[in-house]
């Protein structure tokens, strides 16, 4: 009972740390260029198909997970400079339908391109196998999943919280036009938001991908979960973003334990208590509201 | 079967599919148009001449034959929809495009896996269509739904080429409707008492808690107990279930020596590979539906497979030449390997053929009454409807999981074959 208590709580803190990942892209987007970015999920699921293809064709997991995430990158690159750019200032309806047909049709590529077939990323010989913690075993592989998104997340935040970047990223979304009159390309630092939410998606694609399904379903999939969070979390708010994974990862796991077809009421239950306390979220301000 | 790859809420799904079904009805309609226009020309010329084309139509010499695909073609079951057409169609061009001397044409509507638009497109599909043979679908749901609309219009004979769901013929019952895939009862119960003489007298049952996965469950907890075994412990998760840490914790826990699972599609991709990333493959024997390790989960399930067995009615590598020969025809035609769904379609292909030569016309009730009984040569090994129920009475094999020299890692192996399984009728009598 103990043993399946802590193994519960390991997967919600790797879970959470993991959707942490896209769901800070997606919170980050939102917070600096108030855009809703549907197409955040695909972004994931492209991420997981590469690293897929890489690991097989190049035979190494490391190599997929360094290149997969860049190679998303690009992608939203192109996405934010040829289709949302002459879109800002605009009624942020246009972003929702652009970034979802995005989504439909990265879906409907990989389809085309992949098959509707789930494919899944061999571990690394290195991180197979259980670790007994005790009287507890649990994967290697996990473990490595949790110890990385953890790391990755703790990076971001003294990024965000710390660096030059970090406070031009800061004032852009607070004040676009005086970051912009005091010479600054705001432009530059929209794409680079951008294409930094991208590739952290694109790399938790990878990781997961290799401790469940890749198919042509997981970024809608995702994306949903990753909505609920930023919601709990409080719109563009990253420090919302980190707790609010954190708390439906072990609400998922322990859910699990308890009631497994009630997982997802306890999700939007929570969602839905949480909006009523706090209409913006945990750490919702309500100008980003 | 039900519910590869489907997402465990409403909302999801719904997502899912509303993103899908827009996407892809543009694909159906670019690609239904070849058959139905040529349909709707038919009918434009068949007034213009009048009461002649008219008399001609009655006398069926020159009508052709139309077969409806109600399947999906797009979104989570679509690979399945698509295999089966690829089976269908194969027997098609090896009899030239005719059966009986008949043109025979095709019609695809996609049924996109939803219990709505199984309806409509079964009653497009018999009233505009007018379709001889209904194929499909590939969802239990959708076939439930469909059986009031086939039993109303009674104008076509309906070839269930995927949907296992019992309750079809439990609550159907329908004279028109010809299994030629398999039901839930098959893939599960006969499994028991293998088990039970070569594996271990108690297991663990898990199972993904819908309706195809509690039925079969149910159905093996039954025939493992008639034969003297114990379930221990059972442990469902819910369909689209990511992650199988806790639920493999509690089939631990259970301490069983075997474990009798059913999981398809994406779910048994990560369920078989949590249980090998735990190490549970080293303490109990995996036994499961064929649904659970078949030829499109194991690409992604790999090496953690290994060692396991599984029970279905089609093995790709049964090394008879009759399925030689399929997979051989089936390779040369579409440049992949065939599947227990493109078998299925061709099935439904042969007994469709088998329907009208032996009735001698298209009229739906001579053509079921042609069929019950009826022998078909399959891929699968000769199986035949059994006359009441219309279930295929047909061999069941256990595979198990080996390492392969083909394209892919791992490969079912055939390691027992129970012979003409014959289930319960459910309390459904035809005769």
């Amino acid at each position: 009972m103990v043993e399946t208590f802590l193994r519960a709580t390991l997967l919600g803190v790797q879970l959470g740390m993991t959707l942490a990942l896209i769901a800070a892209g997606l919170t980050l987007i939102f917070g600096m260029l108030d855009v809703i970015n549907f197409a955040h999920g695909a972004l994931y699921m492209l991420g997981a198909y590469f690293g897929a293809v890489i690991a097989v064709n190049l035979g190494s997991f490391w190599l997929a997970l360094v290149l997969a995430p860049l190679l998303v990158g690009l992608i939203g690159a192109a996405i934010e400079v040829l289709s949302l750019r002459p879109l800002y200032g605009r009624n942020p309806l246009y972003h929702i339908l652009l970034t979802f047909g995005f989504a439909i049709m990265i879906q409907g590529a990989i389809v085309q391109i992949w098959g509707g077939q789930a494919r899944r990323i061999a571990q690394p010989d290195l991180l197979t196998g259980t670790l007994s913690i005790g009287s507890l075993n649990y994967p290697i592989y996990r473990l490595f999943v949790l110890v990385v998104s953890t790391v990755l997340i703790a990076a971001v935040w003294l990024a965000i919280d710390r660096s030059n970047l970090g406070i031009l990223m800061r004032a852009s979304a607070h004040d676009t036009e005086m970051v912009d009159a005091l010479g600054i390309n705001v432009s530059k630092v929209f794409t680079s938001v951008f294409v930094f939410g991208a590739v952290l998606a694109g790399l938790a694609g990878v990781l997961l991908g290799a401790s469940r399904s890749v198919n042509p379903g997981m970024g809608m999939g995702i994306i949903i979960e990753a909505f609920v969070i930023v919601v709990i979390g409080g719109l563009g708010s990253f420090r919302g973003a980190v707790y609010a994974g954190l708390l439906i990862g072990l609400v998922t796991a322990y859910g699990a334990l308890i009631a497994p077809t009630l997982t997802d009421l306890f999700l939007f239950g929570l969602m839905a208590v949480v909006l009523m306390i706090k209409p913006n979220g945990l750490f919702g301000t309500t100008e980003a509201a | 079967m039900i519910g590869i790859y489907i997402y465990d809420t409403i909302t999801r799904e719904g997502m899912v599919r509303r993103l899908m079904g827009e996407s892809s009805n543009r694909i159906a309609t670019d690609r239904a148009p070849q058959s139905s226009i040529s349909r709707r020309q038919y009918l434009a010329s068949g007034t213009a001449v009048g009461v002649g084309a008219a008399l001609g139509g009655c006398l069926g010499s020159d009508d052709g034959l139309t077969v409806g695909y109600a399947l999906p073609f797009t979104g989570t079951y679509a690979m399945l929809g698509e295999s089966i057409v690829n089976g269908f169609e194969l027997y098609l061009e090896q009899s030239d495009g005719e059966i009986d001397g008949q043109e025979v044409e095709t019609v695809k509507r996609d049924t996109e896996a939803d219990t709505n638009r199984g309806v409509d497109v079964t009653r497009e599909l018999m009233v505009e269509e007018q379709a001889d043979a209904i194929v499909g679908p590939v969802s239990s749901s959708v076939a439930i739904a469909m059986m009031q609309t086939i039993e109303n219009e009674a104008s076509a004979i309906w070839l269930n080429a995927n949907a296992g769901d019992y309750r079809v013929v439990e609550e159907g019952c329908l004279n028109y409707h010809f299994r030629t895939s398999f039901n839930d009862w098959q893939t599960s119960a006969p499994l028991a008492e293998w088990v039970y003489d070569n594996v271990a007298d108690n297991v663990c049952l898990a199972y993904a808690d819908y309706a195809f996965g509690q039925n079969s469950k149910n159905f093996f907890q039954k025939a493992f107990e008639e034969v003297g075994g114990e379930v221990v412990d059972e442990v469902g998760a819910p369909l689209g279930t990511d992650d199988y840490s806790t639920y493999l914790s509690d089939i631990e826990s259970s301490g069983a020596d075997a474990v009798f699972s059913f999981f398809a599609g994406s779910d048994a991709v990560n369920y078989i590979s949590d249980f090998a990333d735990y190490g549970l493959d080293a303490e109990m024997t995996q036994v499961g539906s064929g649904f659970l390790l078949s030829e499109d989960t194991l690409p992604a399930q790999g090496e953690a497979a290994l060692g396991m067995y599984s029970l279905l009615h089609y093995t790709p590598t049964q090394e008879t030449d009759r399925n030689q020969e399929f997979i051989g025809n089936y390779r040369e035609a579409y440049d992949s390997s065939a599947n227990v769904y493109a078998c299925q379609g061709y099935d439904s292909a042969q007994a469709f053929a088998a329907a009208v030569a032996e009735a001698g016309s298209s009229d739906p009730d001579e053509m079921a009454n042609a069929l019950g009984g009826m022998e078909l040569d399959s891929p699968r090994g000769s199986f035949w409807f059994n006359s009441e129920t219309h279930e295929a009475i047909q061999n069941m094999y256990v595979r198990e999981v080996v390492e392969s020299d083909r394209d892919q890692p791992v490969e079912n192996q055939v390691v027992e074959t129970i012979d003409s399984v014959e289930g319960p009728n459910w309390g459904c009598n035809l005769e």
